[in-house]
């Protein structure tokens, strides 16, 4: 199917009214969901005087097979050609009942729901009479929509078997390699300049203690080995174009102004640097030069140079013997078409200079989880034996202070819980005491959140082996003894109801998750819409916890909200597999929802190619003809409710069925 | 009521250290102050008794507070917070050894003293005070038994034998009762009696005018 393919209307009984309509009404109960609160015998009295209904049941659980059977045998016996189910939101069991029509031969879009669940019983449990008079305008106004129903066919796209995962942590490498091994062709785009994301960054993962390199950097080999996949790192996807099974995305590839071919990793170039700059994977705890790796296992494995500090010297030119240095190297751009799509673009850590109650930036012996984590990094600033910035030594004492701009409703903070805080605090104080027995180790915390395999047991060995004191109190402020740049915590023990005032020599902001920086311009050029928290949205969080309401693209690990690297990995095993399952059919149906020209009505101005945020409408030169692309149109009716000549109109929202719609909305009102 | 309110400047792991130097005791510090264990306190009910505050007391080190405080002497021991802690610390058994670091550094209730100085006088923690009262004494009789049971009360070598006991772990010592004290305290106590009594009859005065004018 191509954008050349125009329809005209649908394909049964255009423009004009089936036979006669026998609509059936099929009131649920939902249990007591709905029954408890809507009186149904006056609801189903009600639904039989209107016009148009042949028949009105009610049943218990109308979406069960017996539900579904009363349906099924109205049909089948002729007794009813337009369905009206009155239960839950459409978005859980339209296509459950649209499957019933179809199973009993009639068209499945001769069906309407009226949702008086959500709508209605749900939030009105507290005044059912009223509560049943919506549900009458509810199912009065459905009867209306479906007596003016038209019949559509379902129609199929081509889905291209090739994947384009965005971002490259261990959700996005997980993405890839199983969507790769089942040999679909993948693409792995990653901004920075290796893959394998914040997780490189990590020494241990909790609660099995074992070392997150040993546990990534095989993975990312093996990815950057795959025949299947292939890496484009030091990349950012710009565009994205198209619909389900047949995106064309556009990729800008930042130069590295080294010949990633020719490198040969040898690494002549970094001695011989004289630019010292902060290394961001170190974050910033320790330096680089300005031609560099990320780290010792990064992948791809080659040299790149910063060219903000770089001084464009000449010296690495000069050593280099591959000759690979290019200061001349220009961005590329890369085009791509992929059949579906899965955004794994993780999180930012918070920024706690945002909260100047901790003191962040002011205080030298204040940092964060993510800092923590280098310094206990083997390959780490400190090599794996943690000191306080501001003298190099060893602290007797750290505390760690939980909730740092997680689950505080102040701007700029995050509602929700970050989910990881808590366990990497423990275990980060868990491998400091390792080190040193000695060490007080403080964690503050307002509730632990030990939830996974193998976490709470985690938390119990740290009290109780380890010897680390929790104290059920968040940390008010700290402030600084200017004598030797202790830090002294303002909290309360809220199990004794008493302040607590703790001179430490090291504090660890347990920093949370938030979304990424950019994660505005990822949710627009995908189509996938933002939760309030600011992550990405499932299409339900659920049943559908890896899709999005944009056909074709998925969703795994933090990009959907916080997540540690379980939970991320099997997101990012059940968006493969979805993504698996479209590419693997080789075709995907589509809703016939979408909008339709009358060529004749048509004055060619135009407007609507301009309002279509799907960039679904084209021109036709040649043919003089403006031209709807079915498969790309998200009826949405933007451009039908825009057309000064109301030449273009919208499948199963005709201006008719709307209209009856409105009119016994407002006109009926005569209970 | 104190309108002050001590603050938590110093977190102190020592009388958790030598707590759980004891094996049995080992999940002391498991504790995640539910409060299940003051939940279900029979003796919390009625008393301030509360078993949360003082595991959690001794965690974060307010020693002198915890070793000081009567809350340690409200427990009847009856073990409903042990069988009950989800974190399976052996809570009653911590209060016990609590009792014994305070009786240690010399923080005892007056009517532990007391009894601890009736086990040393006569080898029971509650003694038979047949002088006094010899009803009981008639009513064994009449059963035809011995009008005092077999106990120390009857052996008069077995109480020696429980004072060299007491005398050997310095338990006399301890509860402040060495011997030169136990003859000084003797002799207060001779000296106290009447003065004792004539209370006791002032009170059974009052409580008995008390009755009356209800």
């Amino acid at each position: 199917m191509t954008s050349e393919t125009v329809s005209t209307g649908p394909s049964q009984g255009a423009g004009a009214p089936g036979p006669e309509p026998k609509v059936g009404v099929f009131l649920c109960h939902c249990g007591i969901n709905i029954a408890g609160v809507i009186n149904m015998d006056k609801l189903e009295a009600y639904a039989k005087t209107l016009p148009n209904v042949v028949k009105v049941v009610q049943y218990k659980f109308m979406c069960s097979d017996i539900g579904q059977n009363l349906i099924k045998d109205d049909i089948k016996n002729g007794v009813v050609n337009r369905v009206v189910v009155a239960a839950c939101s459409p978005r859980m069991h339209e296509p459950t009942f649209r499957k019933v029509l179809k199973a009993a031969d009639m068209n499945q879009f001769l069906f309407e729901q009226a949702n008086i669940r959500e709508h209605n019983s749900w939030v009105h449990m507290n005044q059912q009479d009223k509560a049943l008079e919506i549900a009458q305008d509810h199912v009065r106004i459905a009867v209306a929509k479906a007596s003016n129903l038209e019949p559509l066919d379902v129609m199929t796209v081509k889905v291209k078997p090739e994947a384009l995962v965005i971002g490259a942590g261990v959700a996005g490498i997980n993405v890839a390699k199983d969507l790769a091994n089942q040999n679909f062709k993948t693409y792995l785009v990653e901004k920075s300049l290796t893959i394998g994301g914040h997780m490189a960054q990590l020494d241990k993962t909790f609660p099995t203690m074992d070392c997150s390199a040993c546990i990534i950097t095989p993975e990312m080999a093996a990815v950057g080995q795959h025949p299947n996949i292939q890496i484009i790192s030091n990349a950012e996807v710009t565009d994205i174009s198209g619909y389900v099974g047949n995106f064309h995305v556009t990729i800008n590839k930042k130069p590295h102004y080294v010949d990633q071919d020719k490198c040969n990793s040898c690494g002549g170039c970094v001695d011989i640097c004289p630019v010292i700059t902060e290394n961001e994977f170190d974050e910033g705890m320790k330096e680089r030069k300005a031609i560099y790796i990320p780290f010792p296992q990064a992948i791809p494995n080659k040299y790149t140079i910063d060219i903000d500090h770089c001084i464009q010297c000449g010296l690495c030119k000069s050593v280099c013997e591959p000759h690979a240095i290019d200061f001349d190297d220009k961005p590329k751009k890369i085009e791509l078409d992929v059949g579906t799509i899965i955004a794994a673009t993780g999180y930012d850590a918070y920024d706690p200079t945002k909260y100047s109650p901790y003191g962040f930036g002011r205080f030298e012996n204040v940092i964060t989880g993510l800092q923590m984590e280098r310094e206990l990094s083997s390959f780490g600033p400190t090599m794996g034996k943690p000191v306080r910035p501001s003298d190099g030594k060893a602290p007797h004492s750290i505390a760690f202070l939980q909730c740092v701009g997680s689950r505080n409703c102040q701007p700029g903070m995050h509602a929700y819980c970050s989910r990881v805080c808590c366990m990497y605090a423990m275990k980060q104080a868990r491998q400091y005491k390792e080190k040193h027995p000695e060490a007080d180790i403080y964690v503050l915390y307002m509730d632990i959140r030990a939830f996974g395999k193998g976490y709470e047991e985690f938390y119990e060995i740290a009290a109780r082996e380890y010897g680390i004191t929790f104290i059920r109190g968040r940390a008010s402020e700290i402030y600084e003894n200017p004598a030797n740049k202790n830090v002294i915590i303002r909290s309360e023990d809220t199990l004794l109801k008493r302040p607590v005032e703790l001179e430490v020599e090291m504090v660890v902001l347990s920093v949370g998750i938030e979304p990424r920086a950019d994660i505005q311009n990822l949710s627009r050029m995908i189509g996938v819409a933002q939760t309030a928290d600011g992550f990405l949205m499932e299409a339900h969080p659920k049943l559908r916890p890896v899709d999005t309401l944009s056909d074709g693209i998925f969703v795994a690990g933090a990009v959907q909200g916080p997540k540690d690297i379980p939970d991320a990995v099997a997101q990012a095993k059940g968006a493969a597999s979805a993504a698996a399952s479209l590419m693997a059919r080789g075709e995907v149906e589509i809703e016939p929802y979408f909008s339709v020209i009358n060529q004749a009505a048509c004055s060619r101005c135009l407007s609507c190619i301009d309002l279509c945020p799907y960039g679904a409408i084209g021109f036709d030169k040649l043919g003089d003809k403006v031209t709807i692309n079915e498969a790309q149109c998200k009826g949405c009716g933007t451009c039908a409710a825009a057309c000064p000549c109301g030449a273009i109109s919208q499948n199963h929202f005709r201006e008719r069925q709307i209209f009856a719609m409105i009119d016994t909305a407002i006109v009926a009102n005569g209970r | 009521m104190s309108i002050k309110r001590e603050t938590i400047k110093k977190i102190s792991h020592e009388i958790v250290d030598q707590v759980v130097e004891d094996e049995l005791l080992e999940r002391f510090k498991s504790c995640y102050g539910c409060g299940t264990c003051s939940g279900g306190c029979p003796s919390g009910r009625r008393t301030a008794m509360r078993t949360r505050e003082i595991i959690r007391q001794a965690i974060v080190g307010l020693t002198d507070e915890l070793l000081t405080s009567d809350l340690l002497w409200l427990c009847s021991t009856c073990y409903t917070c042990y069988e009950r802690c989800p974190r399976d610390v052996p809570t009653t058994d911590i209060i016990i050894k609590l009792r014994n670091i305070a009786a240690h550094k010399g923080f005892l209730r007056g009517p532990h003293i007391a009894v601890c100085k009736f086990l040393i006088n006569t080898g029971h923690g509650v003694p038979l005070d047949h002088e006094k009262n010899p009803n009981w004494m008639n009513l064994r009789k009449s059963l035809k038994l011995a009008p005092i049971p077999p106990t120390v009360h009857s052996f008069p070598e077995a109480l020696k034998e429980v004072q060299t006991i007491i005398k050997e772990l310095k338990f006399d010592e301890l509860i402040g009762y060495g011997e030169e004290v136990q003859k000084e305290m003797a002799k207060k106590d001779k000296e106290m009696a009447p003065k004792k009594i004539q209370v006791l009859e002032e009170q059974l005065k009052k409580l008995k005018s008390e009755v009356e004018k209800k």
